[in-house]
């Protein structure tokens, strides 16, 4: 489970996040965000911090250095 | 030499991207039906049994078209056929076996036979589809599937009135069938047998649907066309014909209560649904392209003088959601789930919903596509505002950020950090962040979704030459819309619609900032016209969709442009810059 989400993870690096334009406010960016909260605390918790991650990622919510807990 | 090396990879990724995805795309996202051809030639090609399906299902091959007409009328011309009038479905009942196997539904239309659409045809006619309700039983006469059953003279299947056929063995067993039937598409069936003879006799009591799988839909990854049946609340679609004959025995018996058993094509299915939840269902292949569907009831002891009596339902008909959905209230578990929406059905069935609520609105479902894009664009508006605002701002910082740039410029990682600090420490952030992109793409899968699933979307017009919005563009640029003599190769096959959405991404990108990075900007230059190939085959209400929302995006730019003329003036020094960056390193 949790080596299918980073997979989705890194498939969206490497596919659509190429093409469109850089849009992440924070750094590290969701996906990269995302694959390193999966390897560390899970596919149950990592999956959940990312989504909370992308939940806070537009115009209104905060940015900058946004690290992995 | 650099630039020249760019430009020839992205010209051999481009080309594998042209033919690669058009196989690719075709098998992940099976394209919507091919527009229907008037009038089909009998052409040698399609005489071989190797026409592939198509999402409207029905015979592909020209020989069985024509054998369909022919032994359809024979069939029908019979004596004895008891009509079926009702708002739903029209047709007749089969003296002969008692059989449900004529019936057409009213509502939906078969535009290549300029009639209504069929979904049962007569036993031994290329598009065999029919329901038989009936009995099994050792040491007794039980009726066969030719047993002649009569009717009271006169009679007529409609909502208002039911029809009881009944037959006598020699035996003195009363076999009575009463059919009734609904103002949509279901026909209820009550089966009864009277002993009175002097034996007591024991019968298992069943109903089957059989058909050919010549007419199947196209089966596809995502959607489903096959048996396919409710066990234990859950639907399954796992079984497809060609596994089913390969099975021990060409059988698959189900495990767990049956709820409801039978077939499905993506627009159309029949299923039985059992009285009893004691029912237990198989399919079988048995053999010559037919399958069944075959529900049985308990065997039931029937003492002289007594009687019993089993109650099934039979749905034939259009999968409209509304209509399932309602049979689904009247008990039959997840009935509505037999439209194979699948896991993202949440999220599909909403906008669906608001798209039949603009439609009702409309009238036209092309404008409530072209409505649902206005909301969608409106709810983004706002976003789009707030980022377009903080770029203003960022204009404030572009000293600081030139600095920065200056300093860091051999390492990017310490580049990028440094920037979001700066960022943070002046409290502006030009990026509007992923989640807008991820609110997007759920809203356009849905679109393919319905565009591909719903029969309510099925050969919906929109205007000028667009006549079903869940097929592909008709009008084909390349030969001259169908002056010229020949088919376009399907990955060549641009309608006007994949052009104006070309042009209109083009325009898009052309007024968003440009972007430093050369092989992004390559990449901008590109795109529209990859994604008009690549988009062309779809249905043209996803184009009207996107291309909708390109010209508002558009009009949302030059507004905010209007509003902020300083990032304007930002923008095209900006994109002097470029250009004369480029040029400085030719």
């Amino acid at each position: 489970m949790k080596r299918l989400l980073i997979l989705i993870a890194r498939g969206w690096q490497l596919g659509p996040s190429r093409i469109l334009p850089p849009t992440c406010r924070y750094s590290p960016s969701c996906s990269q965000y995302a694959i390193e909260a999966l390897e560390k605390h899970g596919a149950f918790r990592g999956g959940l911090l990312a989504i909370k991650r992308l939940l806070r990622c537009h115009p209104w919510g905060g940015h900058g250095h946004d690290p992995v807990p | 030499m650099q630039n020249q090396r760019n430009l020839i990879l992205a010209v051999v990724l481009c080309a594998l991207l042209l033919f690669g995805w058009d196989s690719a795309i075709s098998y992940f996202y099976p394209h919507a039906n091919k527009p229907v051809v008037a009038a089909a030639s009998p052409s040698p090609a399609a005489g071989a049994n190797g026409a592939a399906p198509t999402r409207e299902g029905g015979l592909m091959n020209a020989a069985d078209r024509a054998a369909e007409v022919r032994d359809l009328k024979s069939a029908l011309a019979a004596p004895g056929r008891i009509a079926i009038q009702a708002p739903g479905l029209s047709g007749s009942i089969n003296p002969a076996g008692a059989l449900l196997d004529d019936l057409v539904t009213v509502r939906h239309k078969n535009v290549e036979l300029n009639g209504p659409e069929r979904i049962f045809s007569p036993v031994g006619t290329p598009a065999e589809h029919y329901a038989q309700i009936g009995w099994d039983g050792q040491n007794v006469e039980i009726p066969a599937p030719n047993t002649l059953w009569t009717a009271p003279a006169g009679a007529k299947l409609t909502p208002e009135t039911p029809v009881t056929l009944t037959w006598t063995n020699a035996a003195g067993l009363v076999f009575e069938i009463t059919y009734a039937i609904d103002k949509d598409y279901m026909i209820t069936a009550n089966a009864k047998v009277a002993n009175r003879g002097t034996a007591p006799v024991t019968v298992t009591p069943f109903a089957r649907i059989g058909r050919t799988k010549k007419t199947a839909s196209l089966d596809t990854w995502n959607i489903h066309s096959g048996p396919f049946g409710a066990f234990d609340g859950k639907v399954s679609f796992d079984t497809n014909y060609d596994d089913m004959a390969e099975l021990p025995g060409a059988i698959q018996v189900n495990e767990g209560k049956t709820d409801w058993i039978g077939f499905t094509d993506i627009y159309w299915m029949s299923a039985l649904i059992p009285g009893s939840p004691t029912a237990s269902s198989n399919y079988r292949a048995i053999g010559g392209d037919l399958y069944q569907a075959n529900m049985f009831y308990r065997p039931v002891a029937v003492a002289p003088g007594q009687s019993a009596g089993t109650s099934t339902r039979l749905f034939a008909g259009a999968k409209e959601g509304d209509v399932l959905s309602a049979y689904q209230k009247t008990g039959i578990a997840n009935f509505s789930l037999a439209i194979d929406w699948g896991w993202f059905r949440w999220f599909e069935e909403p906008i669906f919903w608001l798209l039949k609520k603009l439609f009702s609105l409309a009238g036209n479902f092309g404008v409530a596509i072209i409505l649902l894009t206005l909301i969608v664009r409106g709810i983004m508006f706002p976003i789009a505002q707030r980022q377009f605002a903080s770029m203003a701002a960022m204009k404030a910082i572009q000293p600081k950020m030139k600095a920065l740039q200056e300093r860091y410029k051999d390492d990017k990682q310490k580049l990028q950090q440094e920037t979001m600090a700066l960022y943070k420490s002046e409290g502006v952030n030009p990026l509007g962040g992923c989640l807008p992109i991820f609110l997007q793409i759920p809203v356009f899968f849905a679109l393919y979704k319905v565009l591909t699933l719903a029969v309510e979307m099925r050969h919906q017009p929109f205007v000028l030459w667009i006549k079903d919005l869940s097929a592909p563009d008709p009008a084909h640029i390349l030969n001259a819309f169908g002056l010229l003599p020949f088919d376009v190769p399907s990955f060549l096959a641009i309608g006007v619609l994949a052009v104006l959405l070309g042009v209109t991404m083009w325009l898009q990108f052309k007024l968003n900032p440009s972007s430093p990075d050369p092989v992004q900007q390559q990449v901008f230059a590109i795109m529209p016209w990859l994604m008009m190939f690549i988009m062309a085959p779809f249905a043209a209400g996803l184009l009207i969709y996107w291309i909708t929302s390109n010209v508002l995006t558009i009009a949302q730019q030059k507004y905010l442009y209007a509003r902020h003329p300083q990032m304007k003036a930002m923008v095209d020094k900006e994109r002097a810059d470029v250009a004369a960056a480029k040029k400085a390193a030719k």
